[in-house]
């Protein structure tokens, strides 16, 4: 039998006819066959296919769910969830909860890494994570995404809500060769971290190029200029774009003219329906409606944000970007910019490493694409960057290190 | 692994020297300032033993003491290998 959606998930729901194709699955939202969830539901899932069958389920059936691939999910974890009264879903195995408890109707549970590593969850609907409003061209768009997580949300809900918006979802272990993959399947559009697209551009340069790409987009990380050049270059009639968007802050951010950062006249500006964006102290704060239940009002992000020539740039955490090198301090996004301007560099990491006599030094992890000595990169920083800055051991690494996040945590 | 020895800590030290332009001098009567080697050069030095040893050095067992010259810094962490 084919259920509806209630008037107000109908107007969440125009996209119910977008074809979706997720591990092995090749139809529309609605006819995924999922499985009933509970009234308050842990779906605990290996696949995409799991993951979209379990949000239609909510969509249709709007109780309080949380979606999460099962390997974020320690056992401890899982018990913790079934003492807070979810019933963990696993495939078609139901676990029930420890007690029984009234549901939040509407209720979405994400789970974040957060910034101690230690997941916690975050509470939307499935109102405020569709943060796409307009009408959008048909595109096709490749979700690379772990099924859950905030950008996961944004790529289902804009197929959710929007008629044309198709997914191809890459499962984990496809992330190798997604460029085959979106090749394969005329995919238009991409979503993913900057650490995402470096490693495509690097491994895969030839047939990214091929992809008839419309609509470009990055998130997660810091994004810096090298990279949206190296798209806008190999994709030149793309959109190119970023976003700003946590679990916690929801979608607060998006830029759209292939620079880096966002205009300085953005900040502090109070109009209907955006987000106002604040600087305190070299920090990011965000008032929006889109942000997570518990989170209204002015939230401080924790990123750290700087002004050059106009525009603010989001260059990384703020508790992590400080390296005192004998009472000197050196940026390590200052650092990493400096790094990433090198033409052979393709991506870096910097770190503080504890050092005798002075503290700590600046070190470097970074990957290359060509011919490059140690001394030349470094003298590259040295001409740079104030002596303290220069990063003092400097390792080269095989490959560009990626997580489930598809972020590498620079 | 095994402590270095003062020819392989002299290697180490050329390159640190290398990487900024200059070259290490011959005799290790030189002293430091006219090198420019300064305490960032010198604590790039000590991480450069460290990662060849595998293990950290540990600074406050000879107490740091004067180091003037190029045979200062050998010597010392010669020492420090063995504290």
């Amino acid at each position: 039998m084919t259920r509806q959606p209630d008037a107000v998930g109908a107007t969440l729901l125009r996209g119910s006819g977008n074809q979706i194709v997720a591990s092995g699955f090749r139809g529309t939202w609605a006819n995924i066959s999922a499985v009933a969830l509970p009234e308050v539901a842990a779906a605990l899932v290996e696949s995409h296919l799991a993951a979209a069958g379990a949000a239609w389920e909510h969509a249709l059936s709007p109780h309080e769910t949380l979606i999460v691939g099962a390997g974020r999910v320690s056992d401890d974890q899982a018990q913790e969830l079934r003492d807070d009264g979810f019933a963990l879903v696993r495939g078609q195995r139901i676990e029930p909860a420890s007690h029984q408890r009234e549901a939040v109707a509407g209720r979405l549970w994400l789970l974040t890494s957060g910034s101690t590593g230690r997941p916690k969850r975050v509470a939307h609907t499935l109102a405020s994570l569709t943060t796409v409003a307009a009408d959008q061209p048909p595109r096709r768009w490749l979700c690379p995404y772990s099924p859950g997580a905030y950008a996961w949300w944004q790529v289902v809900t804009l197929s959710l809500a929007h008629p044309g918006q198709d997914v191809v979802f890459v499962d984990a272990a496809q992330l190798d060769s997604w460029p085959e993959l979106a090749l394969a399947e005329g995919v238009t559009a991409a979503s993913g971290t900057p650490t995402f697209w470096r490693q495509a551009l690097w491994r895969s340069a030839e047939t990214v190029a091929r992809l008839p790409l419309e609509q470009i987009t990055l998130g997660g990380e810091p994004v810096d200029q090298t990279i949206l050049d190296r798209l806008s270059t190999l994709f030149p009639s793309a959109r190119v774009s970023w976003i700003y968007a946590s679990s916690e802050a929801g979608a607060s951010i998006a830029v759209h003219d292939g620079l880096a950062g966002f205009p300085v006249s953005w900040l502090d500006r109070d109009m209907p329906g955006r987000p106002v964006l604040t600087v305190v102290d070299g920090e990011l704060l965000i008032n929006s409606a889109w942000s997570a239940s518990g989170f209204e009002g002015s939230l401080r992000t924790g990123d750290r944000a700087e002004i050059i020539d106009g525009r603010v740039h989001i260059t990384g955490r703020v508790a992590s970007d400080e390296i005192n090198v004998g009472g000197s301090k050196a940026s390590a996004s200052a650092v990493r910019a400096v790094l990433l301007a090198h033409p052979a560099v393709v991506w870096a990491q910097v770190r503080g490493r504890r050092a005798p006599i002075v503290g700590h030094v600046v070190t470097a992890d970074v990957v290359l694409d060509g011919p490059l000595s140690q001394s030349e990169l470094t003298r590259w920083c040295a001409e740079r960057l104030p002596d303290y800055s220069v990063p003092r051991r400097l390792r080269l690494l095989g490959e560009i290190p990626i997580k489930e996040t598809l972020k590498s945590d620079v | 692994m095994s402590a270095l020895s003062r020819d392989q800590i002299r290697t180490m030290m050329g390159d640190v020297l290398e990487a900024q332009g200059k070259a290490i001098p011959t005799n290790d009567a030189t002293q430091l300032s006219e090198i420019g080697f300064r305490s960032l050069d010198f604590s790039e030095l000590a991480l450069r033993v460290e990662d060849e040893l595998g293990s950290e050095l540990n600074f406050d067992a000879p107490g740091l003491r004067a180091i003037e010259t190029v045979g200062d810094v050998l010597e010392f962490l010669e020492q420090l290998q063995q504290a």
